[in-house]
């Protein structure tokens, strides 16, 4: 059995990249500090396993790696965890500047690391980006976070190539339990910038993450894929 | 106008991240950088940021890559929301062996500049038949 390891997999989007994934045979060890993921887990069925671990931690990869080990060979990794911390830069606190790159940035490249010697060779490595990597109002510690994880991801891709692939989905607004907490007006406004006339949904960010964790993508490394209803073309 | 490491000069934040920084070090050295942009920017001064190009590629080390391209993420996000201030935050990706007067002469023009404001420079060439950053 092949296997992968999908983190931040309680919530939406890590969810629907589990459930997606498994449709592709694998076992996917679903990761995330929530316990939650356990009932996830439940509702995914068969070939899901939990993993809870805080990936902010230093020790967490080992624990990830050892619960994939069991799983099967680690073919995937997908660093899907991140969190959101948003205030005007000049209100931003250094506290919370410095949690969302230790949670967006450190943590999935320490993961990666670690990861890299284990996976399979023809396997591929998946980053969250975000399309706000692009720039983003009131995300400061966000796009550093986000678009130092690109950087890396086109330096693994270089490191490990051709034994492992490495690429990065950069998704514009999902809709969410989280992106539905915005408040109503402001959330149309944001909608009304995407020219696909809507958010998009958390399973056609799996779809695009599918893709490059599969062989279908077998001559794509480096790469950004911008999941995002065309909002990064947009004027 | 000299480019000393995170020293503002003359009205001018001309930073440059430090060589050799693993990953265990982009927390603090990100967090620095945050702060030290920011405070350059509200006391009106221009802030340059000053990479290897080599980084931006994602030709070295990986948590070099990550570096380079944080900072590149924190001078767009704050270009975007320095438009009503007029805040001034550009970046130059250079060759290390550029001459020291060419890469002054683009440190200069980017300070200099508002509608420069979020924009990166990539010079050397090396970036040409390359994926856009």
């Amino acid at each position: 059995m092949t296997a992968a390891i999908v983190t931040g997999a309680a919530g939406a989007i890590g969810r629907a990249i589990a459930r997606r994934l498994l449709e592709d045979d694998l076992a996917v060890v679903c990761v995330d500090r929530d316990a939650a993921v356990a009932d996830v887990c439940r509702e995914l069925g068969a070939g899901a396993t939990p993993c809870v671990a805080d990936l902010a931690m230093p020790e967490a990869p080992e624990r990830v790696l050892a619960a994939a080990e069991a799983a099967g060979e680690l073919a995937v990794l997908v660093n899907n965890a991140g969190i959101t911390r948003d205030a005007r830069a000049l209100a931003m606190t250094p506290e919370d500047y410095a949690l969302v790159i230790r949670v967006n940035l450190v943590a999935p490249l320490r993961l990666a690391e670690a990861a890299g010697p284990q996976l399979a060779d023809g396997g591929s490595v998946v980053n969250i980006a975000s399309r706000a990597a692009l720039g983003n109002f009131g995300q400061a510690n966000y796009v550093t976070a986000k678009s130092g994880l690109i950087g890396a991801t086109r330096a693994l891709a270089m490191r490990w190539a051709p034994r492992v692939r490495v690429n990065a989905v950069a998704p514009g607004l999902v809709d969410t339990p989280m992106t539905r907490a915005i408040p109503p007006a402001v959330y149309e406004k944001l909608v009304a910038r995407v020219p696909a006339g809507r958010a998009g949904a958390p399973e056609e960010i799996a779809e695009a993450v599918a893709f490059l964790a599969s062989p279908r993508s077998s001559y794509v490394t480096g790469q950004v894929l911008l999941a995002c209803g065309g909002r990064s073309v947009a004027g | 106008m000299t480019a000393a490491r995170g020293e503002a000069i003359a009205g001018v934040l001309v930073y440059e991240p430090p060589a050799e920084v693993g990953v265990d070090d982009l927390e603090a050295v990100l967090t620095r950088a945050f702060e030290a942009v920011r405070a350059a920017l509200e006391r009106g001064e221009a802030v340059v940021v000053v990479l290897d190009e080599r980084d931006v590629q994602g030709a070295g080390d990986a948590a070099a890559a990550a570096l380079a391209h944080g900072l590149l993420g924190l001078a767009r996000a704050l270009a975007l929301e320095g438009r009503k201030p007029g805040w001034r935050i550009a970046v130059l990706a250079a060759p290390r062996e550029l001459d020291e007067d060419e890469r002054q002469r683009w440190v200069g023009h980017l300070a200099a500049s508002g509608a420069a404001s979020g924009a990166l420079v990539r010079l050397g060439g090396e970036h040409v038949g390359r994926v856009p950053a």
